[in-house]
């Protein structure tokens, strides 16, 4: 368990972390006055505390009481998570998100993987091919979600549809058809998050000692072999590390649903066929003031995702781990 | 080389769809370009025009404006009094820098006791803070929202600074950096008669200045782009920062698409201050990606 929360976030290899805190040699230091150190410690703690450990405690509590915001919240046990289970619109988040998470984490990574290995040269025209996959993720945020829903204009006016009708096709709604709702809140996702991943591939494959490919060479492996078996393991921590992250990130969209489908009477887009998690939770908590309800909502999303991770390291655990 | 594993004939045509793949990465970028600059007329044209073909600057100041006249828009200038577009800028700037240069200083602070020092639960502390990564941070936004309104920090700035300021991950990353800083070096220093304070400033931290830049753009970056936080915190134009008051205009498309205009010439605007950044700190921007995948 140490080992796999320390691997969650710093993952290229467990090596790398020492614990230090139990090892090491301090003993000598032990006597040293502390106030200090502890003095300089206690501005994060606080900060921590009451952000961050405190708001967690508590939205568990608010999650087992009926808290509207105004008046006192009233204890009524596991009702909300009796109402969730039982509640279609939590499950189209659900199902939403899933499908979402899914499809943008293999998009994301396959892609990602592709363009590290088409543009991961030296020369100037990779580095600047390399510029342009990484723009997004420099220059997205909502700025250019804005553009995306200018883009995906319903009328004939929007650009996308102009490109269907030189090929005698009927403009589509892209925002307005349910069957594609989703299907638009991945395209925008890899869009904008492919060119991160490929930087991070970039990074682990240079990481490769070279080598490995000349010996490779020498015994006669093919190209393909080369990558299945030599590429393809060593880059499993940065594989892992995107997974993970791409797994986390991904379930806590809310951007992008909420701008591109969010209208005055909805967030979820029409029939809810873009509502997620946590644009379900904002609705609840925010648009109709249900904090106990959208905080279960909240630990749902939570217990998920650390189910999800703790999958993902188990996974991911390099063969020979497995026998330690 | 990264190449080693590509055969040669991927030079030439097998990248034609890489080739297509980056021209969509550009397109959305062209489009909010281009469309910044079409006078009304254009922008709501079927089919719309790939070129502009009348270019105009009305999307960000129109001088004919009338509110009595159907055919006319409010130019983005135009849209906001008191400071105005520039306002959304500035908070955004101020909230950015203030938060990214007081939690760097925060967890940095803390990295370095938990890095250099062993207490009594020292060890606890640690393992709490790098759970508290596994935490999706929507769960904390409601009682995080409520203590705002306890506070009354809603639709001041207090709001948007002060519950950013605890990034865990920040002191974990700059954990492992500082454990890299010798311990001859500081024992030296405090031979020396420096204590702790300047130990952590003049000597730790230049030594993992690296890490801190890399740390720096990471948070940087996520606090530029936060929308959900100032979207819950924040209700008026005083406060808002920039992806707040870009969210509110796009929410204007909806309603009405002759908004496109003003709301494409906000996007530009906005794009490149970002821009200008990352040209000048590339390399720092790429560690800020990479961050935390690799050894730190």
């Amino acid at each position: 368990m140490r080992n796999d929360n320390l691997r969650l976030t710093a993952s290229a290899d467990a090596g790398s972390i020492q614990m230090g805190m139990g090892s090491g040699k301090p003993a000598r230091r032990v006597r040293r006055n502390l106030t200090v150190p502890l003095m300089m410690l206690v501005p994060f703690i606080v900060l921590f505390a009451a952000f961050v450990l405190y708001p967690v405690i508590n939205s568990l509590y608010l999650s087992f009481t009926d808290y509207n915001a105004i008046s006192q919240p009233r204890f009524t046990g596991i009702e909300n998570y009796v109402a969730l289970f039982q509640d279609p619109r939590f499950y189209k988040a659900l199902g939403n998100t899933a499908l979402f998470v899914v499809s943008v984490v293999v998009l994301n990574t396959v892609l990602g993987l592709t363009l590290a290995m088409v543009f991961g040269g030296q020369s100037l025209w990779d580095q600047i091919m390399r510029a342009v996959f990484f723009l997004p993720a420099v220059a997205g945020g909502i700025a250019i979600l804005a553009v995306w829903k200018w883009i995906l204009s319903g009328e004939s006016y929007g650009i996308l549809n102009a490109v269907r009708e030189t090929f005698g096709l009927d403009p589509i709604v892209w925002l307005g058809t349910p069957s594609l709702a989703v299907t638009m809140l991945v395209v925008v996702a890899v869009w904008g998050g492919m060119g991160g991943t490929m930087i991070l591939f970039v990074a682990g494959l240079r990481a490769i000692p070279t080598e490995l490919y000349e010996a490779a060479a020498i015994d006669g492996a093919t190209p393909s072999q080369r990558f299945w078996r030599i590429t393809l393991p060593l880059l499993r921590p940065t594989m892992l590390y995107i997974v993970i992250t791409g797994t986390i990130g991904a379930f806590q969209v809310f951007n992008e649903p909420y701008l591109l489908f969010g209208g005055v009477s909805s967030v979820g887009g029409l029939l809810d066929s873009a509502l997620t998690l946590v644009t379900y939770l904002y609705d609840r908590g925010f648009g109709r003031f249900q904090l106990g309800y959208a905080s279960a909502v909240a630990w749902v999303l939570f217990i998920i995702v650390f189910i999800l991770t703790l999958i993902n390291l188990r996974v991911g655990e390099p063969e020979d781990r497995a026998s330690k | 080389m990264v190449g080693e594993t590509r055969s040669p004939g991927l030079h030439s045509l097998t990248r034609l769809p890489f080739y297509l793949l980056a021209l969509t990465v550009l397109f959305p970028y062209y489009w909010m370009v281009s469309s910044a600059f079409k006078p009304l007329g254009e922008i709501t044209k079927a089919p719309p025009t790939l070129l502009v073909q009348n270019p105009t600057l009305t999307n960000f100041s129109n001088p004919l404006y009338d509110p009595g006249v159907s055919d006319q828009i409010q130019g983005l200038f135009q849209r906001y009094t008191g400071i105005g577009f520039a306002g959304f800028f500035l908070n955004s700037i101020f909230v950015t820098v203030f938060v990214t240069v007081v939690s760097l200083i925060v967890a940095s602070a803390a990295g370095y006791v938990l890095a250099k020092h062993k207490f009594p639960g020292s060890r606890i502390v640690f393992l709490v803070i790098i759970g508290s990564m596994m935490i999706p941070w929507q769960v904390t936004i409601i009682p995080n929202f409520l203590t705002m309104r306890d506070l009354g920090w809603i639709n001041t700035y207090w709001a948007l600074l002060v519950p950013g300021l605890a990034k865990a991950f920040a002191v974990f990353f700059l954990i492992q950096s500082i454990r890299g800083v010798s311990d001859e070096l500081i024992d030296a220093a405090r031979i020396d008669g420096a204590g702790e304070v300047r130990i952590w400033w003049q000597i730790v931290l230049p030594l993992v200045r690296p890490a801190l830049a890399a740390m720096a753009i990471f948070v940087s970056l996520g606090e530029w782009n936060n929308f959900l936080w100032p979207l819950l915190v924040v209700n008026d134009d005083a406060h808002a920062t920039l992806p707040l008051a870009l969210g509110r205009l796009a929410g204007a498309l909806s309603n009405d698409p002759r908004a496109a205009g003003p709301i494409m010439a906000a996007t530009l605007l906005a794009s490149i201050p970002t821009l200008i950044f990352f040209l000048l700190f590339q390399r720092q921007f790429v560690a800020g990606i990479t961050v935390g995948s690799l050894k730190g």
